[in-house]
């Protein structure tokens, strides 16, 4: 990060070690300000210059791997896709994601997220096991099929939406919006028959029904995958099925491989000389 | 799929309740409604419902006496039971951790409903 103005920024870090600490406290650290800098870039200088046993998630830094999730001045975001100059503060504080223990520092532990994701069957599910075990060729795909679910696919598993939505503060066995958004990313999917084995537990006692719709995991998502709308179009198509309204739908077919290709452009034939042609 | 039939069953009752509190609210206090409209006098003389007496005590039990409008109140006790006390149950549930905890508020709240639709009834047979 270099250092383009004699201005400085003051982070306000959330720190605990287990092994050392009680109870967390935070630590402030005078970052170098520089245009274009990220949160990121000044926890990096912190690491680095000033205090090498903070620690903290990070890997792409170009906000596709959801590793750096923490609470910046009080709202979650990604650290890589925060400019420290969009906040207008002079003093920022950085804290670990809430409704998440944490195991250091601005380290949470995800387990939970990823033991809800994994709850709801994230795989295309299909009675046609052979071929799924031994795939022949591709499945058919629309483009308007694919655009019924793509937004939802977007989704990095990076835990912001579980820190901003209010029921999993509470409910501490809600499964939470990301994996319900991924649920009915599946259940969308044309190529997906695995509406049966989800539904009862996305129906269950602490499943889509405890969402209220406040929207805070719509808005505070970075990757634009808009949860709350996932989740309502989860309760609707829960009801439709309920009632029977459900319009049947076949899943996708396999296509077979094309068996002769000709080439737009005719091609020339060659040869390819080995060494033992020479 | 229960609690998906469950919520189903709340959006409706939700449904009913605005329907039979805002005929409960206009029966109630008429005169500002009447002020508005004729035709609104005209609907509530169908159900019996004259005009300036319908908060008395007397008028009050000689209405919920009558075949309609007896029916109706029974019905508005019976959506707003069931609606509040499954919403008080989702409340409940979504700070218990526990399944054994959840069944017994799940009961507990079935029994509350079931004794007081039940003593509204028989009340309401009774006198």
């Amino acid at each position: 990060m270099t250092n383009n103005s004699n201005q400085q920024i003051i982070f306000k870090v959330h720190r605990y070690d287990p092994e050392r600490d009680n109870t967390p406290h935070f630590q402030e650290y005078a970052v170098p300000l520089s245009r274009g800098a990220t949160v990121l870039d000044g926890l990096i200088y912190i690491k680095e210059n000033l205090d090498s046993t903070l620690a903290f998630r990070s890997s792409c830094r170009m906000y596709v791997c959801g590793s750096c999730g923490m609470v910046i001045n009080h709202y979650p975001r990604l650290a890589c896709h925060t400019q420290i100059t969009e906040l207008n503060a002079k003093r920022l504080t950085i804290q670990p994601l809430r409704n998440f223990p944490t195991i250091k520092d601005l380290v949470p532990d995800m387990n939970s997220l990823f033991h809800n994701h994994q709850s709801i069957k994230p795989y295309l599910l299909r009675h046609d096991t052979e071929e799924m075990q031994n795939p022949r060729a591709e499945f058919t795909q629309l483009p308007k099929e694919l655009n019924d679910f793509l937004q939802f696919s977007y989704c990095v598993k990076c835990g912001i939406c579980l820190t901003a939505c209010p029921t999993m503060a509470t409910d501490k066995l809600f499964l939470g919006p990301q994996a319900l958004a991924q649920c009915y990313r599946y259940c969308a999917d044309n190529r997906d028959e695995g509406d049966k084995e989800r539904f009862p537990l996305v129906s269950g006692e602490h499943g889509v029904w405890n969402c209220h719709l406040s929207g805070a995991c719509s808005e505070s998502c970075p990757k634009g995958v808009d949860p709350a709308l996932a989740i309502q179009l989860l309760k609707r198509r829960l009801i439709s099925r309920s009632l029977g309204l459900a319009k049947k739908r076949q899943p996708a077919s396999v296509v077979s491989p094309p068996t002769t290709t000709k080439p737009i452009i005719p091609f020339p034939e060659f040869n390819v000389k080995t060494v033992a042609d020479r | 799929m229960r609690n998906t039939y469950l919520w189903l069953l709340q959006l409706v009752t939700g449904g009913i309740i605005v329907v039979l509190l805002g005929a409960h609210l206009i029966t109630q206090y008429p005169d500002g409604i009447l002020v508005v409209t004729q035709r609104l006098d005209t609907t509530l003389k169908l159900f019996g419902i004259a005009g300036a007496d319908t908060t008395t005590w007397a008028s009050t039990i000689h209405r919920a006496r009558q075949g309609i409008a007896a029916g109706l109140y029974l019905a508005l006790v019976a959506v707003v039971l069931y609606h509040g006390l499954n919403g008080l149950r989702g409340i409940a549930l979504e700070v218990t951790a526990s399944a054994a905890t959840a069944r017994v508020i799940t009961y507990a709240l079935m029994a509350i409903g079931t004794i007081l639709f039940s003593a509204i009834l028989v009340s309401r047979l009774l006198y």
